[in-house]
């Protein structure tokens, strides 16, 4: 019989495993004598553990008074959140202020870009709000010396304006939101881990 | 169900005595120390085998968990933190006291196992030399396989009580099962023995 399960038999005994695995040792076990002895073995290693008895311990109401008396007179202050905390806390706080603001400055220009565009503001405003007309100045530059010509010459301007307009925009909301999910996973993780216990000298 | 709302409220209890316990409460405190103090003696006279040193060494962890209880966090086991002092403090009880190995452990060995009236050792002793052979597993395995065989934590609680990883907590538990099977050997024959 190959491919024995001696390595999964601690954690069979122990019913730590399932599905797959499970069903893989218990289907050996039935066929491999090999596996199955130790098996036994193991099970009897158990049996003898437990045949030691816990102590009969003084009473425990006893045991917590003496504690109690044994217990430092002045310890240490409650918990209070220190400067560290505070801003731990301000991260998703202020990535969340950042962007809303952000969302927020996309979607006026969007509507003011569209109230303009529909001729609904007056000429005054349209002056103030529209952009200076330097955008796609490398491309209509390269355009003016003859470099590019026709439709390459209004794909390239239409690429360097998405570049400059839009592209700083994803960038920007998707930085802040990997920011976001890199705090979310560190703090999952800080609240799944128990801090170190500190040893007392002596 | 009804024992769903037992537990249920001896959480809700023992949450508000930690809240009450870290602002200060000693009272809170020492009914912390009533509900989990059988635990931690047990987890600490497995660990070093002895009555004395048990109740020194418990002593010690419920002082260690009364000065660090700021640093506790209740989302996660009480018993399991404390467990963990336990077991800190009682690895160290045994390093200040210089732990002592039995003398006769290593005799386990020459120890005849063949079945047979002569070679049966009475349960007393049994028990002392099982108990001796768990004393003279390392620290790390010990800890390990008194959380699994007589707490009854799982590799995942025992992983996170002593923050190793489950795969340590399976190869500690592998090679402390191995060591004891190889010195109680005898033992676990006549074991066998006596229950055919």
């Amino acid at each position: 019989m190959s491919n024995h399960v001696t390595e999964w038999l601690n954690a069979y005994l122990d019913g730590e495993l399932t599905n797959g695995r499970l069903h893989q040792v218990e289907k050996h076990l039935a066929e491999c004598e090999v596996c199955q002895a130790e098996f036994d073995s193991l099970q009897s290693l158990s049996g003898l553990l437990h045949e030691v008895p816990a102590p009969e311990f003084k009473s425990l109401e006893r045991f917590a008074s003496q504690v109690n008396l044994l217990l430092p007179q002045k310890r240490t202050p409650p918990p209070q959140r220190s400067l560290f905390e505070v801003g731990w806390w301000m991260i998703p706080v202020g990535l969340l202020t950042v962007w809303i603001f952000i969302s927020t400055t996309i979607l006026v220009s969007d509507m003011v870009s569209a109230a303009n565009n529909f001729g609904l503001l007056d000429n005054t405003t349209a002056s103030l709000i529209s952009e200076p007309s330097d955008t796609a100045t490398w491309m209509s530059t390269l355009g003016q010396f003859g470099v590019l010509r026709g439709d390459s010459l209004q794909w390239a301007e239409t690429t360097e304006s998405y570049t400059r307009n839009v592209l700083p925009q994803v960038v920007l909301q998707v930085s802040v939101a990997l920011l976001y999910l890199t705090w979310i996973a560190v703090w999952w993780v800080r609240q799944t881990r128990q801090p170190p216990v500190p040893l007392l000298e002596g | 169900m009804e024992s769903f709302t037992a537990a249920t409220v001896t959480t809700v209890n023992e949450t508000e005595l930690v809240t009450r316990a870290q602002n200060g409460e000693r009272n809170a405190f020492s009914e912390l120390v009533r509900i989990h103090a059988r635990g931690v003696l047990n987890v600490i006279y497995r660990m070093c085998g002895d009555e004395q040193t048990s109740e020194d060494a418990a002593q010690e962890a419920f002082i260690r968990a009364w000065l660090n209880l700021s640093s506790y966090r209740p989302q996660t086991s009480l018993r399991n933190w404390l467990y963990r002092i336990a077991v800190n403090a009682a690895t160290d009880m045994l390093r200040k006291e210089k732990r002592i190995l039995p003398d006769d452990i290593e005799d386990l060995q020459l120890t005849d196992g063949r079945p047979g009236p002569e070679s049966l050792v009475s349960q007393q002793e049994r028990t002392r030399l099982v108990q001796k052979a768990i004393q003279s597993l390392p620290d790390a395995s010990r800890a390990v396989l008194v959380l699994r065989e007589y707490e009854g934590l799982s590799y995942q609680e025992i992983s996170s009580t002593l923050d190793i990883p489950v795969g340590t907590v399976m190869s500690r538990l592998n090679y402390a099962r191995n060591l004891l099977k190889a010195k109680l050997q005898p033992q676990l024959s006549l074991l066998e023995v006596e229950h055919v």
